[in-house]
């Protein structure tokens, strides 16, 4: 083995020794301790080798990203016949008919860009407090939220710039403004979360909603091409809480 | 499924993969969502895989195989093996010039080798895979994969030069503040 081919072959020895016990490293290995050159070139490759692996070991994944794959795979998940779900026997049978036909909406799996933005949610609904409405347009937005007749993928239509500036709570997803709206709906609360479709092309184009369920807190997503909007409504409880809304 | 145990496939895996992720794709939003994928194809496809100490193993491969399939591969990847091999020697200097560099800068000169040398070259500095799993991962031989991490250091080292060239062109002298003469 000469110089040239014990260099090809220690350049695939990772730094650390992780690789020591594998035999095809072992006549390099001992070539490179008998000739001092090659030793000394084989040191340098090596620290040049941990230097990098230490510095590619610095980044790190986006926050959010783990809760996001973990919402992803739930969603991905095949649901277990009905009967089988002991929060079923608890509902009553007018709240089953509602459920079921949530169920009956896509998981919310279609793109990555529209699952990040609700796990976002999922998670600011979960954590955040303070959640409140200013301005004259968010209240109107929130009376007429509140009403039993409306129905938010049909109804739905708002001025963003006009809340925003309002004084509408506005979040920050990925340096895009998103807003909120919060309302009550027969004692329950809801969060209505928007953000512009062109801050958030990454999403389903179907205007149908999609739910997302993650621990107490359930979601629904869905776009507005005419209104250039992606919408998100959420709440602490199951998609049965949402069936009243859409 | 039960929840737990992907969990912790998750957090076993799910930081090594967004780094392999992020070499290949470029940017992060790209890479999140190569990461994103390739655990949801692992939840619906995967978790039937019978040896669960391949899933490693496995978990590479479905990202490679997905970013391939978003991104057709052009006709230089076919004949760059032809290339000479790449300049062996290290200088002490390059080795320093790792250490100042910061994490992203390193990232980008990683970015900056040609695509069939980046792969095996993300998955060698991320320690996770010996070269035969490398192989295995890419679906290429054992000498494949040693010629293009030979060629792959190679442009790296020539890329992490270019990276810190660009980061002192950057600083530019404090001005001086006005109505002062120098002495």
């Amino acid at each position: 083995m000469n110089d040239r081919e014990a260099k090809f072959i220690l350049g695939a020895y990772r730094p650390g020794g992780r690789d020591a016990g594998d035999a095809l490293f072992h006549e390099a290995l001992e070539q490179a301790q008998d000739d001092p050159a090659l030793g000394a070139w084989f040191a340098r490759a090596q620290a040049h080798d941990a230097a990098v692996a230490a510095k590619l070991a610095e980044i790190a994944p986006p926050p959010g990203l783990r809760e996001a794959i973990l919402a992803g795979a739930r969603a991905s998940r095949s649901r277990r016949p009905l009967w089988r779900r002991a929060v079923w026997l608890t509902l009553a049978t007018a709240a089953a008919i509602a459920v079921i036909g949530s169920l009956a909406l896509p998981a919310l799996r279609a793109r990555a860009g529209e699952r990040r933005f609700a796990d976002f949610v999922l998670a600011d609904v979960a954590d955040t407090r303070d959640h409140h409405n200013d301005g004259d347009p968010a209240r109107v937005l929130q009376a007429w939220l509140s009403r039993p007749t409306t129905r938010l993928p049909q109804d739905l239509t708002i001025d963003f710039a006009a809340l925003r500036a309002s004084g509408c709570r506005t979040l920050n997803f990925g340096g895009k403004p998103v807003i909120e709206v919060c309302f009550q709906r027969d004692g329950h609360w809801f969060h209505l979360y928007a953000i512009r479709v062109s801050d958030l092309p990454e999403g389903r184009d179907d205007p149908a909603p999609a739910m997302l369920a993650r621990d107490r807190y359930a979601c629904a997503s869905w776009p507005n091409a005419a209104n250039g909007m992606r919408f998100i409504v959420a709440t602490a409880g199951d998609e049965a809480e949402l069936a009243r809304l859409l | 499924m039960s929840n737990e145990p992907f969990t912790h496939l998750v957090d076993a895996h799910y930081a090594p993969l967004h780094r392999f992720a992020l070499s290949l794709a470029g940017n992060a939003s790209d890479a999140g969502d190569l990461v994103q994928e390739t655990f949801f194809i692992w939840a619906t496809k995967g978790h039937g895989l019978r040896d669960t100490g391949k899933a490693k193993s496995w978990l590479f491969t479905t990202l490679y195989r997905e970013f391939l399939r978003r991104r057709r591969r052009d006709a230089r990847s076919t004949s760059i093996e032809d290339l000479p091999p790449g300049e062996n020697d290290i200088a002490a200097e390059e080795i320093d010039r790792v250490g100042r560099l910061d994490a992203a800068a390193v990232v980008a000169a990683l970015q900056a080798v040609d695509e069939v040398f980046r792969a095996p070259l993300t998955l060698f500095y991320l320690e996770d895979l010996s070269y035969v799993e490398i192989a295995g991962t890419l679906g290429v031989p054992i000498g494949t994969v040693m010629s293009r991490l030979s060629r792959g250091k190679a442009q790296l080292r020539a890329a992490l030069a270019r990276e810190e060239a660009q980061s002192r062109a950057k600083v530019v002298p404090f001005p001086r503040s006005a109505g002062r003469k120098p002495a």
